[in-house]
């Protein structure tokens, strides 16, 4: 057996060796604990991200159709001009958050335009709407970064434990169970000449 | 009926024939694509369109609108009596010139660069105004008010301290749109009192509607106007809509009530605010204006209600191919841009 080639087949070896596979397996457990709750926290972000998406597609929708609206009533050199004339612009901070050491990125909305008082009617409603699904849109982008993060960082977590359990854990097993029956044999090895010394000499004796 | 009016609503007469007709307009707004619009409309008087490469074509197109609009215009200006030219030009001249100044005002108030506030105004010369290119060269929103002071807007420099203090340029606008109310009402006297009838439909229902809007938006948002000005300040001038009703707009928790109070056409105009619709309210107004000055042109085929008919057809059809070019270059469906269009429905 190639694998076994460099393997030491002794009692200190494989003490350390069983120390080692306990290590682990400890560690498995903890990956797999791990995964469940990635995968918990993904299932219930595609969840929430299902129902949003849904919601803000109409919303989206509306706020396209009266910024569409505004548009072909007031032309779109007059909307530009008019979208100029405020000067407020939406100021956001990214900051990084974390679920179970998978950062993901949350934004903090600092300010927001400030439209009511420079638009025409048309447009300020146009706008309205635009702003008031801004924050749902920032949230979705947030969640989709979140639940795209989590959902590789569960990828990684499972092809560990997919290594640990399926190669690493069995190939230890295998090198332990070799020892084992090296050790075995050669203590039977050890009993068989020990007997045939034991014959030897008695007959000698006798 | 003196020789030059005879001659005015003559080249009226021959000048609606080159207009679009609903069908054409219809054409043009269902047509698959920006580039099949553009080889349509050079099989209309508007001939082959050549727009620049790499620039936004809808905004090309909506300049060659606006020159062949203010071509037609200034064809009629130059052939027309005295007060109907006075007037004419008062009605649109002031209107474009207003326009261009409150877009030069927003580009400084915001610190856009010269050449992006040059490329966004209206193509004509200054009419009251001094050089629109000096004032958009202001170093400051400031400055390019002052500029205004020894021209007929200088009523605007006054309210450059309300603009200061609450950092926004509505007070600015809103002296502009003063100034154009009362042109509009000093010019329109001058006309012969038998031709102010289908002007004054038309400018009174206008500025009815503005003035609703305007309640509309100051009761959502933008209360502190109301707070420093009386409202006989915030609307100098009020017709079809009376103050009380605006006032009512103001206050009333639901404005269903005061819009079908005021009976047509106003409640026919404002209709589509109960959908939500503030864009097709413009639209109904533009229909109801067509409708106006078709009617005028039936009365009277032989008077100033002629060269108003083409002079309000003639906006209308530049106002739609301004929508079905920018809706044609952002491929909004055909469905979409007829709900805004005025010609194809006022047929």
């Amino acid at each position: 057996m190639s694998s076994m080639s460099g393997v030491r087949p002794t009692k200190g070896y494989l003490m350390d060796l069983k120390r080692r596979i306990g290590f682990i397996e400890r560690g498995c457990e903890f990956l797999k604990l791990k995964r469940d709750h990635l995968a918990k926290e993904l299932s219930a972000s595609l969840e929430v991200l299902h129902g949003r998406r849904r919601l803000l597609l109409q919303s989206l929708r509306d706020a396209y159709r009266s910024l569409t609206a505004a548009y072909l009533s007031l032309g779109p050199t007059e909307v530009k001009s008019q979208a100029r004339s405020i000067r407020r612009a939406l100021e956001l901070e990214v900051l990084p958050r974390s679920v179970m050491g998978v950062r993901y990125p949350f934004t903090k909305i600092l300010s927001k335009p400030q439209i009511a008082g420079e638009l025409d009617i048309t447009l300020s409603r146009a706008a309205e709407n635009v702003l008031g699904i801004l924050e749902e849109i920032i949230q979705l982008a947030e969640f989709e970064a979140r639940a795209e993060r989590i959902a590789d960082e569960l990828g990684k977590t499972n092809r560990k434990v997919n290594a640990l359990e399926n190669t690493i854990i069995p190939s230890y097993k295998q090198i332990i169970k070799f020892i084992e029956d090296k050790l075995d044999e050669e203590s039977l090895e050890e009993l068989v000449r020990m007997k045939l010394i034991g014959g030897a000499l008695a007959r000698r004796r006798g | 009926m003196s020789p030059g009016l005879s001659y005015a609503v003559i080249r009226s007469h021959a000048l609606i024939a080159d207009l679009l007709t609903p069908e054409q307009v219809l054409e043009l707004a269902v047509s698959e694509d920006l580039g099949t619009l553009i080889e349509r409309l050079s099989e209309t008087p508007y001939g082959e369109v050549s727009v620049e490469a790499g620039g936004d074509v809808s905004i090309a197109l909506e300049r060659v609108f606006y020159r062949k609009f203010i071509e037609r215009m200034a064809r009629i200006v130059d052939v027309a009596p005295g007060n109907i030219a006075e007037f004419l030009e008062a009605y649109y001249y002031t209107r474009f010139e207003i326009l261009n100044l409150k877009r030069i005002l927003r580009g400084k108030f915001s610190g856009i660069p010269v050449s992006q506030i040059v490329d966004s105004l209206v193509p004509i010369k200054p009419y009251q105004a001094k050089d629109f290119e000096v004032l958009a060269e202001s170093e400051t929103l400031e400055e390019a008010v002052q500029r205004l002071g020894d021209t007929p807007y200088s009523a605007v420099v006054a309210s450059m301290e309300l603009s200061k203090e609450y950092d926004a340029l509505w007070p600015l606008e809103l002296a502009l749109n003063h100034f154009y109310a009362r042109t509009i009402l000093r010019t329109l006297e001058r006309l012969p009192s038998v031709d102010r009838a289908i002007v004054r439909r038309i400018v009174q229902v206008e500025a009815d509607i503005e003035n609703f809007l305007i309640a509309v938006k100051q009761r959502r948002a933008h209360e502190e106007a109301l707070r420093v000005q009386r409202l006989e300040d915030l609307f100098p001038a009020t017709y079809g809509i009376p103050l009380s009703a605006i006032k009512e707009v103001l206050e009333a928790r639901d404005i269903k009530p005061v819009i079908a109070a005021l009976g047509p056409p106003h409640s026919e105009i404002l209709a589509p605010i109960y959908e939500g619709d503030v864009a097709l309210i413009r639209t109904h107004l533009r229909r109801h204006i067509y409708r106006t000055a078709r009617l005028g042109r039936s009365t009277n085929d032989f008077g100033f209600n002629v060269i108003m008919a083409y002079l309000v057809f003639s906006e209308i059809e530049k106002d739609d191919l301004v929508g079905i070019s920018w809706g044609k270059a952002q491929g909004v469906s055909s469905e979409d841009i007829l709900r805004y269009l005025t010609i194809p429905y006022s047929a």
